[in-house]
């Protein structure tokens, strides 16, 4: 089972080889209630340390396949289930220094059943996370 | 005269908790320990794989209902209605997906489904695809003996055009397989702590209903004929079995006296730490017997259940 938080410590990482890291992934487990078509969800804002890195130019990977933020509105079948984990892909040349960093996400959902002024909601999580190498 | 109330839990209770630190069986577990017989899940949060479950979760699904003793209440379903950002569904689209669900309702062997349509506004009136889309299901709920029931939910209260609608449809089409589902969280009558996130400016303006719509329980008589399911909406129960917001001692007097003996099935909706629902949930069933025998005990009369009357 998955971490109590929707940050999820296990899985926050860099990418990309040592040398030549790419950016780094966060780790989030669904933070609703129910399971999302990935066509109700408008992006993962992440903030690490204090720096910014909008919904716009994260990707996320849910079960192994990567889809760009502007991709996410036309996949109304294709659902982020209670349980499942996704990975918000930042790229951020360097990657991070391993060691602690305060991680701040917002998960912007859009709930049909909300009235439309607030649509979409932010879902917030922030923790501690470490990145070891 | 004085019906037993059925007791059930939905598994929303366990929100957070499931999938971190409690899987189906223990839901299971939890829900059976409580001496309820029913259970009511949420199809897009407890059916591994929605829309399509695998054979081996069917088979754990059907073991854990005959071992359990459970019986399958009302199964949750979402309408989409604003299914991508610049995209509606249309009345054909909701019809297709309200067919799904039934027919996983139904085998999975639930007799409720509550639908959860979009809404256009403030006061939650339901995007109008939901009219012509039930009606086409119509006819599969009563083959399949289902019950479709969208809820009353806050801050939509009793008196209010979305109820009316929902009536005037079951009048227009004399069905026996659409009725009201009412959520306890109409009667809240006091504030509830903020939400996270949630600020005093929301709650002055928008988010105000978290206050209390505080619908009298007396008008529950104005739509009893319809009411065919109860979520037992509630957030916080103390050590001494005080409901902090949900006015429990006005509302299963209310019930007894309209004959109610359908299902309440727990919904807490509260502090989201490890565990603290399945307490919660307890205590919320000890409190509703505890009212619903003193009620039998108050009304029981010496002899015949005629007396009643006079």
């Amino acid at each position: 089972m998955l971490e109590r938080n929707v940050i999820q410590s296990s899985g926050f990482s860099n990418r990309g080889p040592a040398g030549g890291r790419t950016g780094f992934r966060v780790r989030l487990r669904q933070p609703n209630y129910r399971g999302m078509r990935l066509s109700l969800v408008e992006g993962v804002d992440v903030t690490v340390d204090g720096v910014n890195f909008p919904a716009t130019t994260n990707s996320v990977v849910l079960r192994g396949r990567e889809y760009t933020r502007d991709a996410l509105d036309a996949l109304e079948e294709t659902r982020w289930h209670v349980g499942e984990a996704i990975d918000v892909l930042i790229d951020h040349p360097g990657g991070l220094e391993p060691g602690v960093h305060r991680v701040e996400t917002i998960v912007w959902m859009r709930h049909p059943y909300f009235p439309p002024q607030f649509r979409p909601v932010p879902m917030r999580d922030s923790q501690h996370v470490t990145i070891i190498v | 005269m004085n019906d037993s109330f059925k007791y059930g839990v939905s598994l929303y209770s366990y929100t957070d908790d499931f999938s971190t630190v409690m899987d189906l069986e223990d839901a299971f577990y939890h829900v059976s320990e409580t001496g309820a017989s029913g259970i009511e899940i949420l199809g897009e949060t407890h059916v591994a794989g929605f829309p399509d479950p695998s054979t081996q979760w069917l088979d754990r699904w059907f073991r854990l209902i005959e071992t359990s003793g459970l019986e399958p209440t009302n199964f949750a379903s979402w309408i989409d209605t604003s299914v991508g950002a610049k995209r509606t569904m249309s009345v054909e689209e909701g019809a297709a997906q309200l067919d799904r669900d039934l027919r996983m309702a139904h085998r999975l062997g639930f007799r409720f489904m509550r639908p959860k349509f979009g809404v256009i506004d403030d006061e939650l009136t339901p995007h109008p695809i939901w009219e012509g889309s039930v009606e086409r299901v119509l006819d599969l709920a009563a083959k399949l003996d289902i019950i479709i029931c969208p809820e009353i939910h806050a801050p939509t209260p009793i008196r209010h055009p979305v109820v009316d609608a929902y009536v005037a449809f079951i009048q227009r089409t004399g069905t026996k397989h659409f009725g009201l589902l009412l959520d306890t969280g109409i009667f809240q009558d006091r504030p509830l702590p903020y939400w996270p996130g949630e600020t005093p400016e929301m709650r002055k303006s928008a988010m105000s209903f978290l206050n209390g719509i505080k619908v009298p329980v007396e008008q529950i008589a104005e739509v009893i004929d319809y009411v065919v399911f109860i979520q037992s909406k509630f957030h916080h129960i103390d050590e001494t079995l005080h409901d902090h917001h949900i006015p429990w001692d006005r509302i299963v007097p209310a019930l007894k006296s309209l004959g109610y003996s359908g299902y309440l099935s727990s919904e807490y909706e509260g502090v989201r730490d490890p565990w603290v629902s399945i307490e919660q949930v307890r205590r919320q069933h000890a409190l509703i017997r505890r009212l619903e025998r003193d009620f039998d005990a108050a009304n029981a009369g010496p002899s015949t259940p005629e007396q009643t009357h006079a």
